[in-house]
């Protein structure tokens, strides 16, 4: 099993869930997070004044997959997160060890 | 048989098995009931509190029949608590463990030394007297710290009917308080029959001490889930109305600081209100039948000052309306609570006494409305209070996020109106079909209209209403780099003061759904998108250009190439009123009173320094300019308005002021009169000491086409504004567009400016900026 976690521009959360849905994956968690990459923010003027915006605000989305399906899974992501732009956001895949499905003991892929 | 009698029953049930546990295993204690068990109130699941007394630390000898005993007991599944103490212990004072002290006002003998027990029930009251004020005092204290934790409001969407306000636990609070005082001076409201019968409901429903009652609960208590929280949010309300002045009354004896403190605030009383201890009195409640206004009155007092209504002006408002009392409902009578900094004291002193359901009928609607919705945590009411108190907090905070949006508030400049949209933002949940947003604007418009609200207030407050989901959907679904979004915003609102209006109507609606609704992330957003429309509606003063295509050709004529702000800053009547000035003799005035502010409209050819002739005149009589923007028409008329405050009250006071200034506007811009010089004889204002606001000079060379974007911000001062339009056209620049704001003691300027027709070379930006500055200071 594959952990896939990814950071996007909040936009583009709706594509992002449409094209998994389209896959088949509905299961996901998704936070608001706030963080920066390479891009290390940016900065604004606001009536003459600069500021630094130190973090900026994005989404991030977490799935868990069969090994099988991971790359199909990558491959919506990316495909429905890219505008081509700085800030676009990453894709991070994890190794998973077990999943357990609480309310029954479900464990392995049968868990997700 | 009736919930009462239900939980006695129970109660009595637990102390025959009680009993009979004790007799089959002999622990050498003597068992009291104390809690609600107590007082023979226990609900199917709840704990059963016992006091096990002691002569003195047992044996280990001893110990095993007192664990046997609680072991069967918990096997015969009750759910125990037990304490284990001497007589003597139970009359100390344990820090960090009132709850033990509280628990034992309500003891009853059980079983054991009879003997033992008799001690404890003659040395406990002779403890309570000595410790009764500080026990009382520490009673209130968690009190409010409870109420405090959940948010002080009964309106919970899903609330706990034993913790939350207005919950069992401030009935017991009552019932501890007379006990300690020994009387009964706030006897409990009527009985809490509904209350227990839902409790036991709750208990048996979830088969454990469960006191949530949750959505799901809501609709198995009830075929009708929402009359049935209305019923609940009464009783609550009753409950929470009894135990606030109850703790009130305690804590006034407790604290002489306080009591000094409020002591001192009773000298705010006034010949219609009296203060004692922080709450509203009316001396002469006989006024509140016969003056339609006497409520308007109190409230404003109550805000003004930060204060509450008595109990007893609350009751006396409330049987006064039952009584049909006359209530003035117009926006000249509500208007005035709406711009004061804590007004929702006084709408909730409104709405507690049922005085804002005859002001706003529609209120209704909304009253203890529970809407289905996971993310939100109060009724719609609740919600809607919540939103206007948490702009009126946002003055006193520190976090640099939010800082930002009190930095809007202080900046706008119809605080009434942002208010009434909030009050009425979501009137249309009540009812209707179709988004909630087009429902509320469609109740809206007819209540503003009874209220006979002036027309630029209408229009505003349900501009608002009916974008007050925008932001919000913006900030989470729209690509905020993208520049279409910012003019789609910039579009939509139109002006800035609207854009700054719908930014803090989004902040405190998203920050009143739950506490940690307003998250650092929506924070960001939601600035990233004032900014992304701000920029927008900033840039687009120079760039977009009315189009005279199929306008009538009289006002075509005035109106072409003015920005398309222009159209959508000014009412019709103003338009016309600027078209007949623009057709008389130039350069022609216009002078009248604005709110507490005069307003001067100019019209004249363009030229370089007429800002600054008009600007030097307004500074030579003393006046403070507020606000000016400066457009040019095709015609190279140049309109300007300016909005200045008289700190010296000239005109007030001296109404033949007036003619003198329209002259000398009118002679400075005709050349006869020297500004300079007229500006020689007046005394330089006193600038403040350490300017707080320190002085920042930016040029722009993208945001126009065709001319160079200054942004100044500065301390403001009388004669700044002159004294900037004299540095520009004395470095030969033509100012374009200008746009001033002012906010406090900050003055926010915008200017367009073109050298020789051009946007100016760096060398003269170099130059300029360092004038500027020098300027400004």
């Amino acid at each position: 099993m594959k952990k896939i976690e990814a950071v996007i521009q909040p936009h583009k959360l709706e594509e992002v869930r449409e094209a998994l849905k389209n896959i088949g994956i509905d299961g996901m968690t998704i936070t608001e997070v706030r963080g920066h990459g390479r891009q290390k923010g940016h900065k604004e003027i606001y009536r003459g004044m600069e500021y630094h915006v130190d973090l900026l605000p994005k989404i991030k989305i977490e799935t868990v997959v069969a090994d099988s399906r991971s790359e199909e899974v990558i491959q919506a992501i990316a495909g429905s997160a890219r505008s081509g732009k700085i800030g676009d956001g990453k894709i991070f895949v994890f190794e998973v060890a077990d999943a357990v499905r609480i309310r029954n003991e479900d464990r392995g892929e049968g868990a997700l | 048989m009736s919930p009462v009698e239900q939980i006695a029953q129970r109660s009595d049930q637990v102390d025959a098995q009680v009993a009979s546990v004790f007799e089959q295993t002999q622990p050498r204690v003597t068992l009291a009931a104390v809690g609600g068990y107590g007082r023979r109130e226990l609900f199917p699941h709840s704990d059963v509190d016992l006091l096990l007394l002691i002569d003195s630390q047992l044996s280990a000898e001893e110990r095993e029949p007192v664990a046997e005993f609680l072991r069967l007991l918990w096997d015969s599944g009750l759910r125990v608590s037990q304490s284990v103490r001497t007589a003597a212990e139970c009359c100390e004072i344990h820090d960090g463990n009132l709850e033990l002290t509280i628990s034992l006002l309500d003891h009853r003998y059980l079983a054991g030394d009879r003997k033992r027990y008799d001690q404890l029930a003659e040395r406990f009251p002779k403890f309570l007297n000595a410790q009764r004020a500080d026990i009382a005092r520490h009673l209130c204290q968690m009190t409010r710290a409870r109420h405090a934790k959940y948010g002080t409001t009964i309106y919970h969407l899903e609330p706990n009917v034993k913790e939350h306000p207005g919950g069992l636990r401030d009935l017991h609070v009552l019932h501890w308080l007379s006990l300690l005082r020994n009387s009964m001076e706030a006897p409990p409201p009527a009985a809490p029959e509904f209350l227990f019968e839902t409790r036991i409901f709750l208990h048996n429903h979830s088969s454990r001490d469960n006191n949530l009652l949750s959505f799901d609960a809501q609709e198995a208590i009830s075929d009708a889930p929402a009359a049935f929280m209305r019923r609940y949010y009464r009783s609550a309300r009753d409950i929470f109305r009894t135990v606030v002045p109850a703790l009130d009354t305690n804590e006034a004896t407790g604290n002489s600081l306080l009591t000094t403190f409020r002591d001192w605030r009773g000298r705010v009383s006034t010949t219609e209100f009296t203060v004692a201890r922080e709450r509203v009195l009316l001396r002469e409640p006989g006024l509140l039948r016969t003056d339609p206004t006497a409520i308007s009155r109190l409230v404003q007092f109550a805000a003004r000052h930060q204060l509450q209504l008595a109990a007893d002006t609350e009751r006396r408002v409330r049987e006064a309306l039952e009584n049909g009392a006359p209530v003035a409902a117009d926006w000249e009578n509500l208007r005035p609570l709406l711009i004061l900094p804590h007004s929702t004291l006084g709408l909730r002193a409104l709405q507690e006494t049922g005085a804002l359901e005859r002001i706003l009928p529609d209120w209704k609607n909304i009253d203890c409305l529970v809407i289905r919705d996971f993310s939100h945590r109060y009724t719609v009411d609740e919600h809607t209070l919540q939103a206007i108190s948490i702009l009126e907090s946002l003055r006193e905070t520190t976090d640099p996020l939010r800082r930002r949006f009190a930095d809007l508030l202080s900046e706008i400049e119809q605080p009434d109106v942002l208010r009434m949209a909030l009050l009425l933002h979501d009137i249309g949940k009540g009812g209707g079909t179709g988004e909630h947003a087009s429902v509320s604007v469609q109740l809206a418009g007819p209540a503003l209209e009874r209220m006979h609200a002036p027309e630029a207030v209408r229009s505003a407050v349900l501009f608002l209403i009916e974008h007050h989901i925008d932001l919000s959907s913006v900030m989470s679904s729209r690509d905020l780099s993208d520049p279409a979004t910012g003019r789609d915003v910039g579009e939509r609102v139109g002006t800035i003061e609207r854009l700054k209006l719908l930014t803090l109507l989004t902040y405190a609606d998203i920050s009143a759904v739950h506490p940690n609704a307003m998250t650092p992330w929506r924070l960001e957003q939601l600035w990233a998108t004032y900014l992304i429309a701000y920029s927008e509606l900033t840039k687009e003063l120079d760039s977009e250009r009315i189009d005279p295509l199929g306008m009538r050709p009289d006002l075509a004529w005035f109106l072409e190439g003015f920005p398309k702000r222009y159209l959508r800053t000014h009412s019709e009547a103003e338009i016309l009123r600027h078209h007949t000035l623009a057709r008389q003799r130039l350069p022609a005035m216009d002078l009248f009173r604005a709110g507490g502010a005069y307003r001067i409209t100019v019209i004249s050819e363009d030229r370089p320094a007429l800002l600054v002739s008009v600007s030097g005149a307004l500074a030579g009589f003393g006046m403070n300019i507020l606000k000016a923007e400066a457009f040019v028409n095709a015609r190279q008329q140049l309109l300007a308005t300016l909005t200045f405050s008289d700190p010296h009250r000239t005109l007030e006071l001296n109404p033949p002021e007036a003619g003198r200034l329209r002259d000398t506007v009118l002679r400075t811009l005709e050349g006869k009169l020297d500004v300079a010089a007229l500006l020689k004889k007046r005394r330089q204002p006193a600038l403040p000491g350490n300017g707080r606001i320190q002085v920042s000079v930016a040029f722009n060379q993208k945001a126009s086409d065709r001319a160079t974007l200054i942004e100044i911000v500065a301390e403001d001062r009388p004669g700044l504004l002159y004294d900037l339009c004299n540095t520009l056209a004395g470095s030969g620049c033509n100012i374009e567009v200008v746009l001033i704001d002012t906010e406090a003691h900050k003055a926010l300027d915008v200017f367009y400016v073109t050298a020789g027709g051009k946007k100016l070379e760096p060398a003269l930006e170099v130059e300029l900026k360092e004038k500027l500055i020098g300027a400004c200071r």
